[in-house]
């Protein structure tokens, strides 16, 4: 069977690759879907192509950032995939999955370790109801006419050799499809685990949410920390594309914790979701660790109605490096943005967040507004901020906003007349920060984990804090 | 020897010396009163007793219960026992005032106060300082309006029990009723807990509420003047001008304290 003909929900994407200056300037806006009626055979050859003929990307924006790979060793890399990897050893769930997740009521969970799916676990009842939750792979044996219409619809396969490398080699990913109107409460959480350095892994997910369906989604991207690899053995790549469409008033709250620990994981991935007629997202990535992350983002209101609010939280330390492109994208109107980031920097990290509103020809009454807010707690971190809007419609309104701010010494100050030492005085003003967007998740095991990583990135920044203090 | 001891305090901003030796001693059980003109080194002088790192200790020494914090941190002072009520606090977004008092309180405390004990002590301030109990929900000072902002100083002071309080122009801003609340809280805490308090003000009005037994007026960086509650009245009466001419204070005048320094 053919991918790429949608059976219902929104229509097919107009190519769009090359109408920006942007996206020739950095290749950073979507190119043309890939579900253009391609079997998967005929696109991972594609993909294949592309991956051999590409070189390793590079994301400049001049005068601000560059995010480049040349640091990774990608032949070095194995994908330890294939079938003699499930039997084996490896099938455990990782260390870092249980010492991360909360013990909480789940829908139902899948964990992928490297590129090997290691733990699917499902709500008997749910799936009576015709919920289903089972590894990418599998859903294109068992569930070809749910996945075809919808897989790779929006993403590309072809910008960039690592995407390529994704298209072309994933090999066991995750699918979740909520029928129409199944309403569930408890989250289901899909997990991408490396546990080991030395290794690629290509992680694709797909997710459903039909019509008037109800859910929430939280995806965790963990490692373990490696710490006793010698240097240059450390490394261990992660190319994500992740991607969730919303039929007609469908609703979800989507949540991603990424901390890929102490290791040197480079994580370059693209995720899109779609959100349709009368349908509503609310989508909070924590970016919250890893050597070099690259994050391509794009929401977009695809059908008139659409609502999403877009949040972000993200906090880079010692020599990590974050790139971010988030895209607010409005294909038609009337429809509702909201979009708003909170990052923190500390050690010599560098965090780079481009927001981009684009609002196409024909999305009239569209409202959107981005703010990114950053701070920085040490004078050798950087962030750059840099929101831009691109309109192509007269009756909108689209805006942004932002702040960048250091510790607020008086503030510091303050709380330590009250007995409090400054390390704590820190740590309440950067957890006072982050809070407005902690809050927004609803979910209280899961505030508590991005709360908990937080105050231990904090701890690990002590020095580095008080250093700073001292230093003005 | 005093609870508060300070001694010959010399300190200065960046650009220049602001206190020019300080003299100055509370105890416990202690009301004073420091009045001055504007920028006359009052601020200054309540940052500095709390180690402000804007302000550098040139010269002299800060005592506190025996022990010298001229250099130390000030989040040890403050769990020594002293208090700053600002005079313009600022604001901790994020934070509940209930949440911000106890890790306050178990700052100072080995284990962590029990919910039942502080929920007690909260509601005891909360009355002491006639504030509605959802203020204690709101973010600490986020959106106060000016007169909440000192309630807030000075339901903190209740709650944390220090031996010395420095109050900063806690007065000003306040209506009349806020102010006598405000005012009997201080006077109350003294009474009943000996509460020792330096009470930095323009204006007679507070003075109504709580008693000074000592009152010192600092001019151009120094104490110049100093004596009961009648110097509060002369003040109103003759203006800093007559006074500053009596005891030959100015810019660069001797000293009413007569240690020349340079
Ligand atoms: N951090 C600082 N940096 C530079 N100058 C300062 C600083 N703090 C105070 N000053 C200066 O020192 C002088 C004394 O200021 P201070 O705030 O102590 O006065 P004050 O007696 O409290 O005045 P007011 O009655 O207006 O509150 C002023 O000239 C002020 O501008
Ligand atoms: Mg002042």
């Amino acid at each position: 069977m053919a991918l790429g003909s949608p059976a219902n929900g929104a229509a097919p994407a107009q190519p769009k690759a090359g109408r920006h200056r942007e996206s020739t300037l950095y290749q950073a806006l979507a190119g043309a879907g890939a579900g253009d009626g391609r079997t998967l055979a005929q696109l991972r050859e594609a993909a294949l192509r592309a991956f051999e003929s590409s070189e390793l990307p590079v994301w400049r924006r001049s005068g601000f950032w560059t995010t480049s790979l040349e640091t990774i060793d990608l032949d070095a890399l194995q994908t330890g995939a294939g079938p003699e990897a499930s039997g084996g050893e490896r099938a455990a769930v990782p260390d870092v999955v249980s010492r991360t997740l909360p013990d909480r009521a789940r829908a139902g969970r899948l964990v992928q370790n490297v590129n090997t799916v290691v733990e699917v676990e499902l709500d008997p009842t749910l799936a009576e109801r015709g919920v289903i939750l089972c590894s990418l792979q599998d859903a294109f044996r068992d569930h070809l006419d749910l996945v075809s219409p919808w897989y790779s619809k929006r993403l590309t396969i072809d910008r960039h050799k690592l995407e390529a490398a994704n298209a072309a080699f994933w090999s066991a990913g995750a699918f979740l499809y909520v029928p129409p109107g199944v309403v569930v409460e408890d989250p289901f959480e899909i997990v991408y685990a490396i546990d080991r350095p030395g290794v690629a892994q290509y992680a694709r997910t797909l997710v459903i949410g039909a019509p008037t369906s109800e859910f929430r989604v939280h995806e965790y991207d963990l490692a373990e920390d490696f710490d006793s690899e010698p240097d240059g053995k450390r490394q261990a790549l992660h190319a994500g594309a992740f991607e969730l469409y919303l039929q007609d008033g469908a609703r979800c709250r989507l949540a991603q914790v990424q901390d890929w620990g102490s290791g040197e994981v480079f994580d370059v991935s693209s995720r899109f979701v779609g959100v349709g007629r009368d349908a509503y997202c609310h989508w909070l990535p924590a970016l919250l660790g890893g050597h070099l992350v690259r994050q391509h983002l794009e929401l977009a209101v695809s059908e008139p109605g659409g609502d999403m609010a877009f949040r972000g939280i993200f906090f880079a330390e010692e020599h990590e490096h974050l790139d971010v492109f988030a895209v607010d994208l409005h294909e038609t109107g009337p429809s509702g943005g909201d979009v708003h980031w909170r990052g923190a920097a500390s050690g010599e990290s560098r965090a780079s967040f481009e927001g981009l509103i684009e609002i196409d020809p024909g999305a009239q009454q569209t409202h959107t507004y981005l703010q990114i807010h950053s701070m920085m707690l040490s004078p050798k971190a950087r962030i750059d901020a840099i929101p831009s809007v691109l309109v192509s419609s007269d009756d909108v309104s689209a805006s942004h906003g932002g702040t960048v701010g250091e510790l607020d010494e008086a503030a510091i100050f303050y709380m330590q007349t009250r007995g409090l030492d400054r390390p704590a005085a820190v740590r309440i003003i950067v957890e006072g920060f982050f809070e407005p967007l902690v809050a927004e998740l609803q979910d209280e095991a899961l505030e508590e984990v991005v709360r908990k990583k937080v105050a231990g990135k904090l701890a690990a920044a002590r020095e580095d804090i008080e250093a700073y203090a001292t230093s003005r | 020897m005093a609870d508060l001891e300070i001694k010959d305090l010399h300190v200065r901003t960046e650009d220049r010396e602001i206190l020019r030796g300080v003299d100055l001693e509370i105890n416990r059980g202690e009301i004073h009163a420091l009045m001055g003109p504007n920028g006359s080194g009052k601020s200054t002088l309540a940052n500095t007793l709390l180690g402000h790192p804007a302000y550098e200790i040139t010269e002299g020494s800060i005592t506190f219960k025996g022990e010298d914090i001229t250099g130390a941190e000030p989040h040890e002072r403050a769990k020594a026992g002293l208090f700053l009520a600002f005079q313009y606090p600022v604001s901790i977004p994020g934070v509940s005032v209930a949440n911000f008092l106890r890790m306050a309180i178990n700052a100072k405390r080995e284990d962590p106060i029990q919910v039942k004990e502080f929920r007690t002590q909260l509601q005891h301030a909360v009355e002491l300082l006639d504030v509605d109990r959802a203020f204690t929900s709101r973010h600490l000072n986020d959106g106060f309006s000016g007169g909440e902002k000192k309630r807030a100083e000075i339901l903190q002071m209740a709650m944390l029990a220090p031996d010395v309080a420095i109050l900063d122009e806690t007065d000003s801003g306040l209506d009349i009723d806020a102010l006598r609340t405000v005012a009997e809280g201080v006077q109350r805490l003294h009474d009943e807990q000996g509460l020792g308090a330096l009470i930095i003000t323009h204006y007679q009005r507070i003075l109504h509420y709580v008693k000074p037994e000592f009152v010192h007026i600092l001019m151009d960086g120094r104490i110049v003047l100093e004596g009961g509650v009648e110097l509060v009245e002369r003040l109103e009466r003759e203006g800093y001008d007559q006074i500053r001419q009596e005891v030959g204070a100015g810019p660069t005048g001797a000293l009413a304290s007569g240690d020349g320094s340079v």
